[in-house]
């Protein structure tokens, strides 16, 4: 058999293949993984990787901690308690207004121009509330005008404002600027008060 | 769905964690029932609306130490909970959750928490913490959870090559889903793994001929025939691994293995011309599989029992060369991937938004190494490295954000101070000429001369300038000399005066109460204007004495943090390193495994091209 030698030399039937086609689900998705990964996860190289999560997990505490700390202390720095105002932009339903942008005025001074994407409206349909400016004011009376720009019922362009004179005493003061829906009038609404 | 995904759809923040038994997905995707009463926490939906959990985390513990939370106390450490894990920050979170659980809490509540706690952890490689978790469940869980918690038991117990429990586990499974599927090809798998070949055959071949009705049944499929198709032909059934072999689609991710498994049954059925049809479909496929690689020896292997040498002995001769290019170009993959650069590539090619467990490397990045690593991109352990790699690249990138902005906030505190320090000797100087004292004992005493003009009925004393000269000139006249005579011109003048006098007096007394009314309100109105500019005096002192604190606090502050922030960094960077070089590792051992296989590949093929010309020497025939 002039081929005897080759036969040898040769893996038998499907050898390698076999031990790699020997696939097995990693997890009830039925995801596949190949043998040839799963024998290198070793034990040594589970501990391993657990090592380094764990100490990845501890370092997300420790600079969470951190941007916390930062955080605070960029708020006391540029807006102490006692001149600060901060502008809340929420939104109630948002079925007869498409937010595009807020822009805010204060004492006639524009100091905010905001643009919101897709995904940043879709927050605030879902009940978050964003801060759309922070300043710092003087004790007194201030006028506030915000103007609000989108798509209104019908897809047609709208651009409404609101406005109020707000009393700034000593002490932090948050306005929400808000969005609801009319339903009577199928209009939106937009009114700037307190937050309460 | 990931996980940690489901578990905040059920959890549902907005109820609380007692209220949330009976919460679903819908219920929490109805943003109606959130009413937010802290702006604040409003502030941190905001930004987990978005998935921009690390934002959202660092707002919410800030607002938290700060207590803009009365509100929302409860809710907000159920979402932080819920926040940490799909941050990927799951030790915090399963801290928050166990803390969470060893309360009062509904039975249904904690059992799935546990579970979506268990699953986690087994996708992160914690096999044992899963299985305790698993452990911990005590009731039943709603029915599609029940199954996958079940299904993750015997999975845990697979990889731990507890295969008997493993099939105990999964054998009363009853049902006709997917999951059943999947419960029976894992059954399978522990059976052929145990050893017990008949009895998987049988689970594997029903699964085998299934029809499927989605694309994840098909590759089940497909799995189920590739697994009992190799099981049979090591047990030396090729007639019914080729059967099983031939139901893999041809052109699915199992399709290559599938067909050298239908050469190799061919072969042990002694068709090697059959046997040439799969494989000669193998060799036009793409190098980098193990089977493609594995064809181009099997064919000239075929192809020298079909005696037909000279043919046999060019494949061998293609093959060696294709695997010496091959090997060479693995060489300088992982030259590429020990000098650190490819894992760049993966931190660099997408932005950095999205961070933690969500985020999956979609798209292999566009470098000659994501090729080779096909397989190892696709499993947990090279995925969750990879994870970690990126939320440390991000922490990294953070720390280096504030690095800098603390430099500004240090040199804006400096500012301030000097500029306090210049401004202080003028405010200092004013409030030295503003003598409050002085104004304040100079308002009692116009207070205590209107008491006096009040008691006295004093009209003359609040009397105009010019009503005042007046009543002067009057009572100038009513002593002159000559009005004194007896006289009647003297008389009618002194009578004159008199009306005047009266006419006079009468006027400053009928307006005497309306302008004292008048002098005490301004002078009232003075008394408060002085205590409010004592109010205000008194701030002043305080803020002159509070000011130099305020800025040493502040000082500290940033003094405190600066060396925090190079720690930390210092830290990440370790990390980094650390982290690169494990994947590092992982990856270079998976290319050296193709390398030695391709070694092998190579020396059997030179020892069977040697053979070819030994036997062409011994014959005295020169291959064709």
């Amino acid at each position: 058999m002039p081929m005897a030698a080759l036969m040898i030399c040769l893996a038998g039937p499907g050898s390698t293949a076999f031990a790699q086609a020997n696939v097995a689900p990693d997890d009830a998705t039925g995801q596949v993984q190949t043998n040839a990964a799963a024998a290198g996860e070793t034990v040594s190289e589970r501990a391993q990787a657990q090592s380094l999560d764990q100490e990845v997990q501890a370092l997300k505490n420790e600079v969470l901690d951190l941007n916390r700390d930062l955080f605070l202390l960029e708020e006391d720095l540029l807006f102490p308690a006692n001149s600060q105002v901060a502008f809340f932009v929420s939104m109630d339903v948002g079925e007869y207004f498409a937010l595009d942008s807020v822009n805010i005025r204060i004492d006639g001074k524009e100091v905010s121009n905001y643009l919101y994407t897709r995904r940043e409206v879709d927050a605030l349909i879902r009940g978050g509330v964003h801060r759309a400016h922070k300043a710092n004011l003087k004790t007194g009376e201030h006028e506030v005008i915000a103007v609000f720009t989108g798509k209104g019922p019908h897809g047609r362009d709208y651009r409404r404002g609101a406005t109020v004179t707000i009393d700034k005493g000593i002490g932090a003061k948050y306005l929400e600027l808000e969005i609801t829906d009319r339903v009577i009038k199928q209009q939106p609404e937009f009114v700037i008060k307190d937050w309460e | 769905m990931p996980p940690a995904r489901q578990l905040l759809n059920w959890l549902g923040f907005a109820a609380g964690l007692v209220a949330c038994s009976g919460a679903t997905a819908a219920d929490v995707e109805d943003s109606n029932s959130i009413v937010i009463e802290d702006p604040h926490y409003g502030e941190v939906l905001y930004y987990f609306y978005q998935q921009d959990y690390f934002p959202a985390i660092v707002r919410l513990l800030a607002a938290r130490q700060q207590q803009q939370l009365p509100s929302h106390d409860a809710e907000a450490e159920l979402l932080l909970g819920g926040m940490y894990l799909s941050y990927g920050h799951h030790l915090a979170a399963a801290e928050i959750f166990e803390r969470l659980l060893a309360d009062n809490v509904d039975p249904d509540v904690r059992d799935r928490t546990w579970f979506f706690l268990a699953k986690i952890w087994y996708q992160r490689g914690y096999l044992e913490r899963s299985q305790q978790a698993l452990g911990e469940i005590s009731g039943e869980l709603p029915q599609n959870l029940q199954r996958e918690a079940l299904l993750l038991e015997a999975q845990i117990l697979i990889d731990s090559g507890e295969y008997d429990q493993a099939i105990a586990r999964l054998q009363n499974w009853r049902g006709k889903t997917e999951w059943a599927s999947y419960a029976k090809f894992n059954i399978g798998v522990a059976l052929v793994r145990s050893g017990r070949v008949d009895a998987a055959a049988e689970l594997l071949s029903d699964l085998g001929k299934l029809n499927p009705f989605n694309n994840e049944l098909m590759a089940l499929r497909d799995k189920a025939n590739l697994a009992l198709g190799y099981a049979l032909l090591q047990e030396g059934q090729a007639g019914a691994a080729k059967a099983s072999l031939q139901r893999v689609r041809l052109e699915g991710p199992f399709s290559n293995k599938a067909l050298l498994g239908v050469g190799w049954a061919d072969v042990e059925l002694d068709n090697f011309q059959a046997a040439l049809a799969p494989w000669m479909e193998l060799k036009g496929r793409d190098l980098l599989d193990s089977a493609v690689q594995e064809s181009m020896l099997a064919i000239p292997y075929a192809m020298a029992k079909l005696d037909s040498i000279g043919q046999a002995a060019d494949h061998y001769l293609n093959a060696t060369e294709a695997f010496r290019e091959e090997t060479e170009r693995l060489e300088k993959t992982i030259q590429s991937i020990e000098s650190g650069d490819f894992f760049g590539t993966f931190v660099n090619s997408s932005s950095l938004d999205s961070t933690g467990w969500y985020w999956q490397l979609e798209t292999l990045p566009d470098a000659v190494e994501s090729r080779y690593l096909f397989h190892l991109l696709a499993t947990h352990e090279f995925q969750e490295g990879l994870k970690n790699y990126r939320d440390l690249n991000y922490l990294y990138r953070n720390l280096e954000t504030w690095q800098s902005n603390i430099d500004v906030y240090s040199n804006m505190l400096e500012t301030r101070r000097e500029a306090y320090s210049v401004r202080l000797p003028v405010i200092e100087a004013a409030l030295e000429r503003a003598d409050l004292a002085a104004m304040v004992g100079r308002k009692l005493e116009f207070d205590s001369t209107l008491n006096n003009i009040e008691a006295g009925t004093d009209w003359l004393a609040l009397a105009s300038r010019a009503e005042f000269a007046t009543w002067g000139e009057i009572t100038g006249l009513e002593k002159t000399p000559a009005l004194q005579s007896d006289i009647p011109e003297a008389a009618e003048a002194r009578d004159k005066i008199d009306l005047l006098k009266g006419v006079l007096q009468w006027q400053l007394e009928r307006a005497f109460g309306d302008r004292l009314w008048r002098i005490r309100r301004e002078l009232r109105q003075t008394g408060e204007a002085l205590v409010d500019t004592q109010r205000l005096r008194r701030k002043i002192d305080e803020s002159m004495r509070n000011e130099p604190l305020h800025f040493a606090a502040l000082g500290g502050r940033v003094e405190d943090l600066y060396p925090r922030i190079e720690a930390s960094k210092m830290r990440v960077e370790d990390a980094l390193s650390a982290q690169r070089a494990f994947l590092q590792t992982i990856a270079v051992r998976e290319l050296r495994a193709q390398q030695q296989r391709l070694d092998v590949y190579s020396i059997q093929a030179r020892f069977a091209l040697a053979a070819i010309y030994d036997i062409a020497a011994s014959t005295g025939e020169a291959p064709e």
